[in-house]
């Protein structure tokens, strides 16, 4: 039962962390490898705006999510616009935007285990006997919130429907009078407000770490992955996939495997069904 | 309407079109014919602007150098040097070669998709309309582009350029590989198009004979230039352009 209840958080939180980087990737076929350092950047830009501005909590988050949303747009805008559509020189760029904001605030001073963000509601309750917090709870209510707004707006709004469009066929979504540079910082945008809303959920569940930034990068590209990129829905049941093996190995292996299971995923998924789980229209094009 | 002077294309040194000079009137179906690699699609992506986004893409990229030259202008507008984007806004709406539908939408949703530069109220009425001149895509509604077959996906593709609200839409081999009696429903289709939503249109094919009851007036393309032009009745009086393009041996 435990496995049950701490499989399904643990899930939706690797959802929370890949669905920014699923979103960017899928709509504009950028591989934001700059997604962890995003999410980290957001807890500081929280933590900042409480302890130091000492703004109220509620504000502080919203502010955060547009903050790093602005950011996102703005190093889509001025940096990779650059090398849009050479992948390895968008990846290279995109790491290294990571790695400089990570290490930046390294040396800015922000290390150390002192930087924590309260949580939400304190309190725990029980579900059939295991004791669950009101932070974890509001962790899967939001995450399957944002799931199910995500899939509303790229179905109903004409930005959504256009992003979907730009997924698909980028020049033949042009022609049709979408912006494909302005859809593609609206993406980044979205995906970073995103990163800061996961960033703002989970991280009150233990510290602020620089270090964490390269494990969350590292979990959404599993999740991506296994979920065939570019398919957001994929991503969300790769992530409930995951979130169980890795639960699994932690109550019969142990902890320390948990990293292992993300990364062996990857492998094998790239050796039984490169496409992902949800690349179906992928390989039918493949087939054809 | 919109007008071209003097375009010249070119991949590295290879001239793709030279000196290429064409015009459409308001409410004209003009044809362009030519061969295979005679420049038909180049010149619809010059027009649509999808050739400055090619181009960037390949100097970016540090690929193939590509050279662009001469004006468009449309409506009186130089519009050489507007994204495609802008143009799309502007009216000017590519419906491309090989259709490029959204495979992995519904029929519905690429109309819906299509529908970026539509007010709510004109996207509602041009589906109506599209489901109109094309009754097959009703039934097909909820089928996933992918799984539509050649004609499907051409008239869905025509469909979802009349949702973008052009006022002169450009139709590049929107007869590749149908059978006559497809080719047949979508000559059909495109004359009522223009007869009755007043739209111009520019279409392309390699033999003439399946449009040209439709076409006004039409250009010949022979190794990226234009090196004849005329009203339809002249050209089908001519015996060379009579046994290139229409299949008819004297």
């Amino acid at each position: 039962m435990d496995i049950l209840v701490y499989g399904t958080i643990n899930s939706v939180s690797l959802a929370l962390y890949a669905l920014g980087f699923a979103l960017v990737y899928g709509t504009s076929r950028l591989p934001n490898f700059a997604h962890g350092a995003l999410f980290v950047l957001a807890g500081f830009i929280t933590w900042f705006f409480l302890n130091s501005l000492g703004l109220p909590y509620p504000v502080a988050i919203v502010l955060a999510m547009l903050v790093t949303a602005v950011i996102g747009a703005l190093i889509y805008q001025f940096i990779l616009v650059r090398v849009r559509g050479m992948e390895i020189s968008e990846i290279i760029a995109s790491y290294a935007l990571g790695l400089a904001i990570l290490e930046g605030l390294r040396w800015g001073g922000f290390k150390g285990m002192s930087y924590t963000l309260p949580v939400f509601i304190e309190g725990s309750f029980a579900v059939a006997g295991i004791s669950v917090d009101y932070q974890r709870l509001l962790v899967v209510l939001i995450g399957a919130a944002v799931v199910g707004m995500l899939w509303l707006f790229t179905h109903f709004t004409r930005i959504g429907l256009a992003l979907r469009g730009m997924a698909q066929d980028e020049r033949a979504a042009m022609m049709l009078g979408i912006d494909s540079d302005r859809m593609a910082v609206v993406a980044m945008g979205f995906g970073s407000g995103l990163a800061a809303l996961a960033a703002v959920l989970l991280l009150p569940l233990g510290n602020i770490v620089v270090e964490s930034g390269y494990n969350i990068l590292i979990l959404a590209i599993a999740v991506c992955i296994v979920g065939g990129l570019g398919s957001w829905m994929g991503a969300v049941l790769a992530a409930f996939l995951i979130g169980f093996a890795q639960i699994l190995t932690v109550v019969y292996l142990g902890s320390h495997y948990q990293m292992v299971v993300a990364l062996l995923a990857i492998i094998l998924t790239l050796i039984l069904k490169p496409s992902g789980l949800f690349g179906r229209q992928k390989e039918l094009e493949e087939r054809v | 309407m919109l007008e071209a002077e003097g375009l010249m294309v070119f991949y590295e040194n290879m001239l793709a079109l030279n000196n290429v000079a064409i015009r459409c009137a308001e409410n004209q179906v003009v044809g362009v014919f030519g061969a295979n690699s005679a420049g038909k699609s180049t010149l619809m992506y010059t027009l649509s602007g999808i050739m400055e986004d090619i181009r960037r893409k390949a100097q970016m990229a540090g690929g193939e150098r590509i050279t662009v030259m001469g004006r468009i202008t449309y409506r009186g507008q130089d519009i050489t040097n507007f994204k495609p984007s802008r143009r799309a806004r502007l009216g000017i709406v590519l419906c491309p070669e090989r259709r490029r539908i959204f495979k992995e939408s519904s029929v519905l949703e690429n109309l819906r998709i299509g529908a970026y530069l539509a007010s709510a109220a004109q996207a509602r009425e041009t589906i109506e309309y599209v489901f109109d001149i094309f009754p097959a895509l009703k039934k097909l509604k909820k089928r996933i582009g992918g799984f539509l077959s050649g004609g499907e996906q051409q008239m869905l593709a025509i469909g979802r350029a009349l949702m973008a609200q052009p006022k002169i839409l450009l139709l590049d081999e929107p007869l590749l590989g149908l059978s006559p009696l497809m080719q047949a429903e979508l000559v059909r289709a495109t004359r009522q198009i223009r007869d009755e939503m007043h739209i111009s249109i520019i279409v392309t094919e390699q033999y003439a004979r399946p449009v040209m009851p439709i076409v006004d007036y039409a250009f010949i393309l022979e190794n990226g230039a234009a090196v004849m032009d005329g009203r339809r009745e002249e050209l089908m009086d001519n015996p060379d352009v009579r046994s290139a393009y229409f299949g008819v041996q004297e």
